[in-house]
């Protein structure tokens, strides 16, 4: 009789137990379930690390699976542990990553101060640097309408405003020559071949004008100095016949002043 | 007869045990965890890898108990562990990078105000 007394009491003292542990896996699965909710409920993160999101989520479906069993309590509590743990490596993933790419963005504004210091410098030891023959090595040729510059239209992705990065060393260029000679001014004239609504042309490009005009004033020149024009599909150079005629007649003109800042009156 | 009806009954209590195989990929996963930890500069000082070298050694004791089941739970735990501990090195890097060129473009924006 005595026996059966003990039995019972150790079997109701294990199932007190169980009833604790399962308490506390309760609790885990309750907080692995909030974090991976703030780490899935942010697109920056859920963008950056989705395989991690994923497999936070798996953990937590397997930790619910578990939960529904007796006795499984330290199952719930190792899978809701591994998913905290996703969840948390996918946050510090994302955050590397947004830093990364700040030192990347900073890195070109870096260059481009370092750069701005320097002609400063130069300028202030050689007030006469840079004579006017400069110009010539930014391939710029003389028309009637005075100095001009043309980006081709491979400078530019089909549609869209933003100059590529290979229109970079062109611009960077012109910025320090502008940087160098401040009294010179620029106009930024966008045109566009006869394809396609003719509003739209015109719209893409003014982006496209007003684009290369940003980019130069992120580059240290004055916004004063810029003026962004678009003509559409006006003032062709070449036939609109053929794609080679289309390609000359989409492209960006940067028009130079005088050294005093005199610039040809727009078209 | 006895003895095999014996032998049959230890057999199945000891089932549970022994139907789960010795976890030795999962370790294996979870020591190359801990050396890429190591090589982006996490330490004992880290304290996530700290937690993972120290399931690790348990699971390898749980391992020589044939235990296996502990061993893959710990195992498993000792992989994120170390895996986070990468991560948060990593993260504290380009945390430092971003202090540093921060700082870099303050200095030339104050030399660049100085010359004009």
């Amino acid at each position: 009789m005595k026996s059966i007394y003990l039995a019972l009491v150790s079997l109701a003292s294990i199932a007190a137990l169980q009833g604790c542990a399962s308490d506390a896996a309760d609790q885990q699965l309750e907080q692995a379930e909030a974090v991976l909710q703030a780490v899935s409920s942010d697109p920056q993160i859920l963008g950056d690390a989705p395989v991690d999101v994923e497999r936070a989520q798996d953990s937590i479906e397997r930790a619910r699976r578990f939960a529904g069993y007796w006795g499984s309590a330290q199952d719930v509590e190792h899978y809701a542990y591994l998913s905290r743990r996703y969840s948390e490596i996918a946050r510090q993933h994302s955050e590397a990553l947004r830093n990364r790419e700040r030192v990347t963005r900073l890195s070109m504004e870096h260059e481009r101060l370092r750069q701005a210091v320097q002609d400063a410098k130069s300028i202030a030891l050689h007030p006469s640097a840079w004579p006017e023959d400069q110009l010539i090595s930014l391939a710029a040729a003389e028309t009637d309408r005075g100095m001009v510059m043309t980006l081709g239209d491979v400078l530019f992705a089909a549609g869209s405003a933003e100059p590529r990065a290979s229109a970079s060393p062109t611009l960077i260029k012109l910025a320090r020559f502008l940087r160098l000679n401040p009294q010179r001014r620029i106009r930024i004239e966008g045109y566009t071949d006869n394809r396609g609504d003719a509003d739209v042309n015109l719209a893409l490009s003014q982006a496209r004008a007003q684009a290369v005009a940003d980019f130069i004033h992120s580059l240290g020149v004055d916004a004063g100095r810029l003026e962004a024009v678009g003509y559409g599909e006006q003032y062709r150079v070449a036939e609109n016949a053929s794609a080679r005629g289309r390609a000359q007649n989409r492209r960006v003109e940067i028009l130079l002043s005088d050294e005093a800042g005199r610039l040809a009156s727009p078209r | 007869m006895n003895k095999l009806i014996c032998t049959l009954l230890l057999a199945a209590a000891t089932g549970g045990c022994a139907s789960d195989p010795a976890p030795n990929e999962q370790l294996r996963l979870t020591e190359q965890a801990m050396v890429q930890a190591r090589s982006v500069g996490a330490s004992e000082q880290t304290p996530e890898l700290a937690m993972a070298e120290q399931k690790l050694q348990a699971a390898i004791v749980a391992l020589k108990d044939e235990d296996h089941r502990a061993a893959r739970l710990l195992a498993e735990q000792a992989e994120l562990d170390a895996r986070l501990a990468e991560a948060k090195i990593l993260n504290a890097k380009s945390e430092l990078e971003l202090a540093e060129i921060t700082r870099r473009i303050a200095r030339l924006r104050d030399q660049l105000g100085a010359l004009q």
